[in-house]
This record gives structure tokens, C-alpha cells and sequence, in this order.
């Protein structure tokens, strides 16, 4: 038993030396991980990247930012390299980060430094999304060294290596330091010799002090500037400062607001900071010049001004030469016309717009004036058209636009051109409104007629709306169940209805809906809204009149061969 | 006593794991077969075979099929397409000029999967020989020459979308051959896949005797229009016309007629009479292009400019000519349908059903085959032969002469028009991007305006500035490889545009 009981302590003993054995070093290997991440945030890249950044750390050390960027966020940091760093050093004629300006230091970082993650993603034709932290927006673009392609920043500093994702943001890494604007659009403009009449008429109007002011309040620093150089003055004959000021200056002193050199001014400058790429994302911008537009299009690459047809004719537009534009300022942007342009005088003219004849039907040469089509939108995303949406009807198989075309048909044989627009409308489930932009539409105050063909699409259905000028509400309704009263063209007009085809028949009706002044020269939206609790399908719009409100409202009259009559 | 239990259980515990050590070791998987099994007769070799084309068909490992890849690569960065409202941020990626190495249709995975089913039957088929006596050598030939031909389309792919890519030849059987692959230049493989398939040629057939097989397989003339392709890529213009003139000398292909059967007879029925090469999906085997295309799960539109600008419209004649290949065809212009793969008639007013959507993916026909030819016998000076080639496409399709009328005298005013038609001609096929490339990488990118003026249509205004500076950079025409591939092969280098 005694031997039997010194086993068992050996077998004991061996069992938990070998467990020993293997156990231990099992143990050892899990090697569990304390931290959630080993990303490094920006501060640990620029360290664990000493010799590519050693300098732009040493900054961020010195003008207190490294904790910072070393702590939880969401930055974009632009990353000049040593090399770069060197070369703004030399130039601003400073040996050492100890020895340099803390105050420019700051600055530098602040300028490079966003505070949300913006990837190359982002990087358009003009400014990043958000400025930095310094106040000033970046701009964008690619260069193309005749081989290789890379992003720009501020057409000052190349991007070397980019979106290199950390733990708290993105870092580009750029290959010089970016500088801030330092002067305002004024001095900009004053310090370039090409603009000296230009300048001279900021200063006379008034303007030079507005464009040369930083306002603290960002919401209303930025100002864009369209300037006109020397030459693109002397090309329209004007030489001198004098030779601008006899052409436009007819009152007293350019300083008045009803100067007409004060207005070609005021033409040149609108608010907010608007590079190029901006400029071109919407159609129209107002100037400082009130109720006048300038408006802007895309042809052929080229960002072209004030290029607009009125009544079928086309007015040339002006350039803006893209070399010499996108110049950042410390309040905003200018850019180098290469025209002389200025306010235009335009009378009111009437519109009498065919509202069948959109863009989208007319690419289909198969059915535009030949026969009937219908687009469904197929979500409430889906818009398939570029001058026409309506609300999204719950209904989803009643969003749709039918082309309505037919020289037979009473709903359209006497149209004009044979053709309306249909769209199914009311609540509660088909659309809830219908919007349209207009061709462009001269600045003043007109009567706006509805003009369409009655349909009812059952003896109760009732189809009441009311309609929009660019979100207003006009006075008057309509209704495409209803048919023109009878009455000589003078008594329906007094009571807001008029004739407006060829045809005597009472289902072609036009009814005023309101008197609207329009502000601006340039497209503006109509929006038919109903409001009647009835809902139909067959709602065809055919035209919609534009006149101004002291000219003919009854003629022309239209045929359904496309021309006019005059009686 | 004790001592006798204790070694007693202790040699039960022994044995007993010793021997059901041994069955696991010896262990054959029940769901599939293993190579010492597989490889012994010449059906196996068929279904080897087999298994290369379905590859193409779908991934059998949840990656895209390859004709998703096909059509993104060959029509995304194009002047063709529109991204619908469905499109996703990667799809706007290819739109914008402005991809990414995280974008997932940047990834190659699937093509070089079959490139791996390629590799293997090349490597192994030939054991088969010992183990069946009634696999010939004839048969062994052919279904190798079918394997490198199928493997020399995904390299071309590959070399036409990244440049250089890694080249793997041999087969990825075990785990002991995955390794790190550097990338060989785009010129190095396209040298190798042209003795490559030189060397196949003998052994693929002229004809399998029956209509599908001969468009849905490998054929010596699918081998005669890729050899012209790639040769046209080098700029080696003579053997490009040879090589055609081997498939218009045979007689077997010709075009389809004009009017209503071109839409029915070329992409609604499939394996035309003018088909030479094509992937066949049927009720089995659905296409990926359905919802991709639909209106209401919209991802890729066509352009709202190819009827007024690229087919054109007859604003002369009194009964108006009307180009077959766009309105009906190409296209549903309309509400701007991609119609070749959803239309099911050439009225445009019936579309495939979901369940019927197996559209082929076309690789090669007949009419790609002259106007290959055209191109590159325009190279080599004969302008007026060349004219003659596109006046046959032209015909066939009762083309409008919208803009201009060729001049069979200038070789660059040919060179354009050869493009345009080919933009007409293979319009939403995968071939449009690679036909710019290839047109304006010529002479050391003498043209590269080609480039520049397609995407100042298909570009968004706010990016085309970028857009242009970037696509000068000539790297950029190439995609990125994948961060996943860069992370897992250490040996491969990010293209430097993408910096």
C-alpha cells in the first residue's frame, strides 16, 4: 500500500509536470489585446513618418496642436512634407520652427486643417465642401505635369500620397505648404495692373470699400467678383476710365444708386464664394444689382454668361476665361470676364409656351407631333425629366406623364401643334402637384393664363386648382373640369377667360389665374396645385400664357398647325 | 491489479485514438470528389472543360459574373451610359473619373478564378491520356486549346482594364502553390498570349456540327477574332487583317439582315448566323443585367444624346430612314432603356420577363470581325477597302447620314468614323471604353482627344476639369487593383496614378 500510495504521488507528480509543460507556454501565447484599435491618429502618423513630416510636426508641437490631433475627431489634414515645409521657410525667410513667427505658424495649421474627413472623393472643379479651420475655403483641381496627373490644392501645393485613412481623420500629404489669400478683392485687383479701369470704377461707384472689406460675420464675408480687364473693355471700345464713365454715367454722380455706371457695376458682383465650379452648378445667380440675374451655362466646357433665347432668338453670351479665373481673396472669389457685359434693359415680352414641347419628347422623333407617349416614374427618386416633376401621388401606377397627341380626338385635335400634357392629379393618392420651369421669362408684371383642353373623366369628376409663380400662390383658380363660358372675347376677359385657339369650340379654354410680377429675368417655376377634394386622370395642359399686363391678352389666338393668328 | 486496469484503459485510450486518427486522416469529403479521383477519363476531361465556361456564366463563389464586370469596365467610363437612379456610389465612381482601390467592381477575382479552372485542366488533362484509352490525343488538344483560348480573353480583359497584371499559368491546385505573384507588364503577357494561342490554333475545331455549341464554344474562329483583337491592340495591324480574313474566308459567318431581325435574330433569339463567340444563358442560367437595367431598380441608363447624336435622326428624307441598330435595338430612347438585354421585341413595347432574362453576352461576331478588319487595313493605308467594310455595316443597318458622310480618302477621318461606327455597332456590349483606348493610345497616345471628348459628355459639369487633367495622366486609364489583392500579395505595386 505504502508503494502503491508513493505511485499515485509519482503519477501525480509526472501528470502535472507534463501539464506544466505544455500548459505554461499555451498560456504565454494568448496574447490578449487591451486596446480597441491600433490605428494611429494623425500625430502618431506624422511621428511614425519622422522624416517625411519631422518639420510639420515640430509645428504642430510648438503652436500646441499636436494633443489635439492626437485625441478623438474627425479631421482632414493637409500634410506638407519636409521639403515643402523647407521651401516656405526659405521663402518667408525663416531658419527654424523655433525661431518663427507662432502667430504665422498657427495660421499655417489652421489653413490646413478641416474639421470634417474629406477624401479625394470630394475634390471637384473648385472649393472642398467645407473651409478650413482658418476660415478660407481650399480650391481643387488636377495638374497634368505632361506624364502624371495629380490633385492640387489651391493651384499652390500637389497632393503626393492621399486619403491615408487614421484614427482620427484623413491625411493628404501635399508637396508644398499652402498660403492663405492675404489681400481682400480689392487690393487683389488693384495690385494688377490688366484691371485698372475696372478698379478705378470700383472706387468711383462705391464698391472698391464693399470688396475690400473682411467682414467678421461669415455668413456675409464672401463676395464673388465678375472683373472686366483692360482689354475686354478696349475690345468694346472703351479705352479709358473716361470712355466707360461718359457711356454709363448719366446722373450726377456714379455713387447713385440709379447710376447706370453704379448698376454695371453692381451687375459684376454676387454673394457668396463662387469658384467656377460653382458657378456652373446652378443656372442663375443674383447680383448686387437688385432683381437682375446673371445666368450661366456649360457649352462646350466653357462657363459662358447671360447666353439666353428670348422668343427664338439667341443672345451671345460671354466668357469667362478659365486660366485666369478662380483667384481666392481673403473675402471671396473673382474671376476674369473676357467680354465687357452690363445690365440689359429687356421690356416685358409675352410667352406663349407650349408646354408639350419639352425637351424629352422632342428626343423622341418617333412620337413628338406624331403620336402619344406616357412615362410612369417609377419611385418618388426617379425624374425623368429635366423641366417637369410633380409631387408623388401614393398611387404609384398614376405617376405618369402622357404626351397626348392626336389630330382626331376632341382633346386635342384643335391644340396647338395637336398636343397637351396629361397628368393625373388629387388627393388623396395621385399627385399632389405639378411643376414646371419655364422658358425664360422677362422681368415684370404679367397675366398668367392656363390654357387647356376640358376633359371630365366622369360626369362628378372636378379637377379645382390653384396655381404657383415660384412658389406663390396666385390669386385666382382653375379648373380642368370646366369648360369656357360663352361670351363675346371682351366680356370673357373681363371675367378671366380668353379664346386661345382658332377653334370656337368652349372645351379650348384659357383662364387667368393671376396677376404675377416676376423679379428676374431668367426661368422660373409654375406649380399647379390642387385643391378641390376631386381627382381625375385626364388633366391636359396645353399651353400656359405669360402676357405683360398692359398688352393684348386675346391675341394671338394659336392653330393646331403651330402658327398664330391675329384675329 | 490496479496496475493492470490502469494499463489496460490506458492501451484502450491509445488504440482507440490511434484508429480513429487513422479514419479521420483517410477521410474522403462525401460532397465532392478529389483529384486522385477525378482525372481518370475523358468525360471528366468534357466536364472539366464545361466547368470553364460556366465559370463565365456566374461566380460559383458570390463574386459578380463576369459580364457585370464586362459591361461596368467597357461602358461605365463611356459617353453610352447614364447611372440610374439605383446606381451605386462605386458605380458613380466609373461615371465621375474618380475611382477608388476600394471599389468593389475594381476587383479581378473572378476572372482570374477562371483563369485558375484554365490552369488546371491545362496542367492535369494530359494525365488522362494514361488512364483512358479512348482519350485521344486529338481531343486532348482540344480541350486544352479551349482552356488557353478562354485563359488568353481573361488576360486580354485584364491587360485592356489594369495594364499590368500578375500572369499565372500554372495551376493553383493545393495550398502549398499560393504565393505572391509580382505584376508582369501588359506588353509581356499580351506576347505570351499570342504564342499561346499560335500554338492552339491546330487544335480546335472549325465546327462542333451544331449551331449553339459553335457560338457558345471555343471554335478556331472565336481563336481567329481574339488573336485580330489582340493584335490590333498591339498595333500590329497586318496580322489583325489576317487574322479576320481567315473568318471572312471561311464562309460560315455572315450578317444578319436589317430591320426587325436584327434586334430578334442578334440579342433576343442569340447564336446568330452572325455570331462567332457567345456567353449562353438560358431559363438555367440568368443573366445579371435585369434589374441592372430595369426602370424601376434602375442602375445603368443609356445616354440621353445616342439618338439625336449617335444614331441620328433623318430630318431629309420624306419616309425617314432609321439607323436598326439604336431606337428598338440598342436602346428604348423612350425612357432611355439599355433595350439589347431586357427588350424582348424591336417595337419597344415588350420587355423579357424577369424569369426570361438570358440575353447572351456577345464576345465576337461577324460584323466586329469587319470592322476590326477595317481598322486595321485604314492602318496600314487602304482607306477606300476600309470604307467598303463599314459601307457593308452601314448598309446592313440602313444607317443615317447624319453627320458627314465618310471620306474614304483621309486615314484619320476613317480612323474616326471606323470608331463611331463601332460605337453604333456594338453600342451597350462592353467594347466602347476599350475602342477610345485603343484609338487614342495609338502612336504613343497621339490621340488622346478621344478620350478627353467623351468625357466631356459623360462627365458631370462640376468635375470635368478634374476630369480632363486626369484622364492626360495616361495611368489613369487603367483601374486600380483592388486594396484587398495589394493587402494579400505583397508583391504587387498600386498603379502610380493612384496615389
Amino acid at each position: 500500500m505504502q508503494v502503491n500510495m508513493k505511485k499515485i504521488l509519482f503519477y501525480t507528480l509526472a501528470a502535472s509536470l507534463l501539464l506544466m509543460v505544455f500548459a505554461i507556454p499555451a498560456c504565454k501565447k494568448t496574447d490578449l489585446k487591451m486596446s480597441t484599435t491600433e490605428d494611429v491618429n494623425i500625430t502618431g502618423y506624422l511621428e511614425k513618418n519622422a522624416d517625411s513630416f519631422s518639420l510639420f510636426k515640430q509645428i504642430l508641437d510648438r503652436t500646441e496642436n499636436a494633443a489635439f490631433l492626437n485625441a478623438y475627431g474627425a479631421y482632414t489634414c493637409f500634410a506638407p512634407t519636409n521639403s515643402g515645409v523647407k521651401k516656405w521657410f526659405a521663402k518667408i525667410n525663416v531658419s527654424s520652427v523655433e525661431t518663427a513667427d507662432i502667430n504665422v505658424l498657427k495660421d499655417m495649421v489652421k489653413f490646413h486643417l478641416l474639421t470634417d474627413t474629406i477624401t479625394t472623393n470630394s475634390f471637384k472643379d473648385g472649393k472642398l465642401p467645407i473651409p478650413t479651420m482658418f476660415g478660407q475655403y481650399l480650391v481643387t483641381g488636377v495638374l497634368f505635369d505632361g506624364t502624371n496627373s495629380s490633385y492640387s490644392i489651391n493651384r499652390q501645393a500637389l497632393v503626393t500620397q492621399s486619403n491615408i485613412k487614421v484614427g482620427n481623420g484623413i491625411i493628404h500629404v501635399l508637396d508644398n505648404v499652402l498660403e492663405p489669400a492675404k489681400l481682400t478683392i480689392s487690393k487683389q485687383l488693384e495690385a494688377n495692373p490688366n484691371y485698372s479701369i475696372f478698379v478705378q470704377a470700383m472706387k468711383e461707384t462705391g464698391y472698391y470699400d464693399v470688396l475690400n472689406t473682411v467682414d467678421q460675420d461669415t455668413t456675409k464675408r464672401w463676395i464673388t467678383v465678375l472683373a472686366e480687364s483692360n482689354k475686354a473693355l478696349a475690345d468694346s471700345g472703351i479705352a479709358t476710365y473716361a470712355a466707360l464713365k461718359a457711356k454709363y454715367s448719366k446722373t450726377s454722380s456714379p455713387l447713385l444708386v440709379n447710376d447706370s455706371l453704379h448698376m454695371y457695376m453692381a451687375y459684376h458682383i454676387t454673394s457668396g464664394v463662387k469658384f467656377l465650379g460653382d458657378i456652373i452648378s446652378s443656372p442663375s445667380h443674383i447680383t448686387f444689382q437688385p432683381q437682375e440675374v446673371l445666368t450661366v451655362q456649360l457649352i462646350n466646357q466653357e462657363v459662358i454668361i447671360n447666353q439666353n433665347e428670348f422668343n427664338g432668338i439667341v443672345e451671345k453670351g460671354i466668357l469667362v476665361n478659365r486660366k485666369t479665373s478662380d483667384n481666392a481673396a481673403t473675402n471671396g472669389v473673382w474671376h476674369d470676364a473676357n467680354a465687357h457685359f452690363t445690365v440689359k434693359y429687356r421690356a416685358p415680352t409675352a410667352l406663349y409656351w407650349d408646354v408639350s414641347s419639352f425637351t424629352e419628347i422632342m428626343k423622341l422623333p418617333a412620337y413628338y407631333k406624331k403620336q402619344s407617349y406616357t412615362w410612369t416614374r417609377q419611385s418618388e427618386a426617379d425624374q425623368p425629366f429635366k423641366d417637369i416633376t410633380w409631387g408623388w401621388g401614393s398611387l404609384a401606377g398614376t405617376n405618369t406623364l402622357t404626351y397626348s397627341y392626336s389630330t382626331t380626338s376632341s382633346i386635342a385635335m384643335y391644340a396647338y401643334n395637336n398636343d397637351c400634357n396629361v397628368l393625373p392629379m388629387g388627393l388623396p393618392a395621385r399627385p399632389v402637384s405639378w411643376t414646371m420651369t419655364t422658358p425664360p421669362i422677362i422681368k415684370g408684371k404679367y397675366k398668367i393664363w392656363i390654357c387647356y383642353a376640358q376633359q371630365k373623366q366622369s360626369s362628378s369628376s372636378n379637377m379645382l386648382c390653384q396655381v404657383a409663380a415660384n412658389g406663390e400662390l396666385l390669386s385666382r383658380t382653375m379648373n380642368f373640369t370646366e369648360t369656357r363660358p360663352a361670351g363675346t372675347d371682351a366680356e370673357l376677359e373681363a371675367i378671366g377667360w380668353i379664346r386661345y385657339t382658332e377653334n370656337v369650340t368652349t372645351q379650348y379654354a384659357g383662364k387667368l389665374v393671376g396677376v404675377y410680377e416676376f423679379k428676374t429675368t431668367q426661368s422660373h417655376k409654375i406649380t399647379i396645385i390642387p385643391i378641390g377634394g376631386g381627382t381625375q386622370n385626364n388633366n391636359n395642359l396645353d399651353m400656359i400664357h405669360f402676357i405683360p399686363i398692359d398688352q393684348d391678352q386675346i391675341l394671338p389666338r394659336f392653330r393646331p398647325d403651330g402658327t398664330k393668328v391675329f384675329l | 491489479m490496479n496496475k493492470v486496469i490502469k494499463y489496460s484503459l490506458l492501451l484502450l485510450a491509445i488504440t482507440t485514438s490511434l484508429v480513429s486518427c487513422t479514419k479521420w486522416i483517410d477521410l474522403k469529403p462525401n460532397d465532392g470528389i478529389i483529384r486522385e479521383e477525378f482525372w481518370q477519363t475523358k468525360e471528366q476531361v468534357q466536364a472539366a472543360v464545361n466547368g470553364i465556361y460556366s465559370s463565365m456564366l456566374g461566380s460559383t463563389s458570390g463574386d459578380l459574373a463576369l459580364p457585370e464586370y464586362f459591361f461596368i469596365w467597357g461602358e461605365g467610363r463611356t459617353d453610352m451610359v447614364t447611372p440610374g437612379f439605383k446606381a451605386s456610389p462605386q458605380e458613380y465612381e466609373f461615371v465621375n473619373v474618380n475611382i477608388q482601390p476600394n471599389n468593389n467592381y475594381t476587383n479581378w477575382r473572378a476572372l482570374y478564378q477562371t483563369i485558375n479552372y484554365c490552369n488546371t485542366l491545362i496542367e492535369l488533362a494530359p494525365a488522362v491520356l494514361k488512364n483512358d484509352a479512348t482519350f485521344t490525343k486529338a481531343q486532348l488538344d482540344q480541350a486544352v486549346a479551349e482552356a488557353t483560348t478562354i485563359r488568353s480573353l481573361m488576360y486580354f480583359y485584364l491587360v485592356r482594364t489594369f495594364r499590368d497584371v500578375p500572369m499565372k499559368l500554372t495551376a493553383t491546385i493545393s495550398d502549398e502553390n499560393i504565393q505572391p505573384i509580382p505584376k508582369t507588364s501588359g506588353d509581356s503577357i499580351l506576347t505570351q498570349m499570342v504564342s499561346d494561342l499560335k500554338a492552339s490554333e491546330a487544335g480546335l475545331p472549325y465546327t462542333y456540327g451544331n449551331v449553339n455549341t459553335d457560338k457558345g464554344r471555343v471554335t478556331r474562329f472565336t481563336l481567329n477574332a481574339l488573336l485580330a483583337d489582340i493584335y490590333l491592340w498591339q498595333e500590329k495591324y497586318a496580322e489583325s487583317a489576317t487574322e479576320c480574313d481567315k473568318i471572312i474566308a471561311s464562309n460560315r459567318y455572315g450578317l444578319v439582315g436589317g430591320n426587325n431581325n436584327l434586334f430578334n435574330a442578334l440579342y433576343y433569339q442569340g447564336n446568330s448566323s452572325e455570331s462567332i463567340f457567345e456567353l449562353q444563358y438560358d431559363a438555367n442560367k440568368l443573366n445579371p443585367f435585369y434589374y441592372m437595367h430595369l426602370a424601376s431598380t434602375r442602375r445603368w441608363g443609356a445616354s440621353a444624346r445616342l439618338m439625336d447624336e449617335v444614331f441620328g435622326v433623318d430630318i431629309l428624307n420624306a419616309i425617314p430612314k432609321v439607323d436598326a441598330r439604336g431606337d428598338g435595338c440598342a436602346l428604348r430612347p423612350s425612357d432611355l432603356t439599355i433595350w439589347k438585354y431586357v427588350g424582348a421585341n424591336s417595337y419597344g413595347n415588350s420587355m423579357r420577363a424577369p424569369d426570361q432574362s438570358f440575353a447572351h453576352w456577345i464576345f465576337y461576331r461577324y460584323a466586329d470581325v469587319l470592322l476590326m478588319k477595317a481598322e486595321a487595313i485604314n492602318q496600314t493605308g487602304k482607306s477606300l477597302e476600309a470604307s467598303r467594310l463599314v459601307k457593308t455595316i452601314r448598309d446592313r443597318a440602313n444607317a443615317v447620314d447624319f453627320n458627314g458622310t465618310m471620306d474614304s480618302t483621309s486615314k484619320s477621318g476613317m480612323e474616326d468614323f471606323i470608331l463611331q461606327e463601332r460605337q453604333r455597332e456594338f453600342a451597350f456590349e462592353g467594347k466602347r471604353w476599350y475602342d477610345v483606348l485603343r484609338n487614342a493610345k495609338r502612336n504613343n497616345y497621339a490621340k488622346v482627344s478621344y478620350i478627353l471628348n467623351m468625357a466631356a459628355i459623360s462627365v458631370p459639369s462640376d468635375r470635368q476639369q478634374v476630369a480632363f487633367n486626369k484622364l492626360r495622366d495616361k495611368n489613369s486609364h487603367y483601374l486600380p487593383i483592388y486594396l484587398y489583392e495589394l493587402q494579400t500579395n505583397n508583391l504587387l505595386v498600386q498603379n502610380p496614378f493612384y496615389k
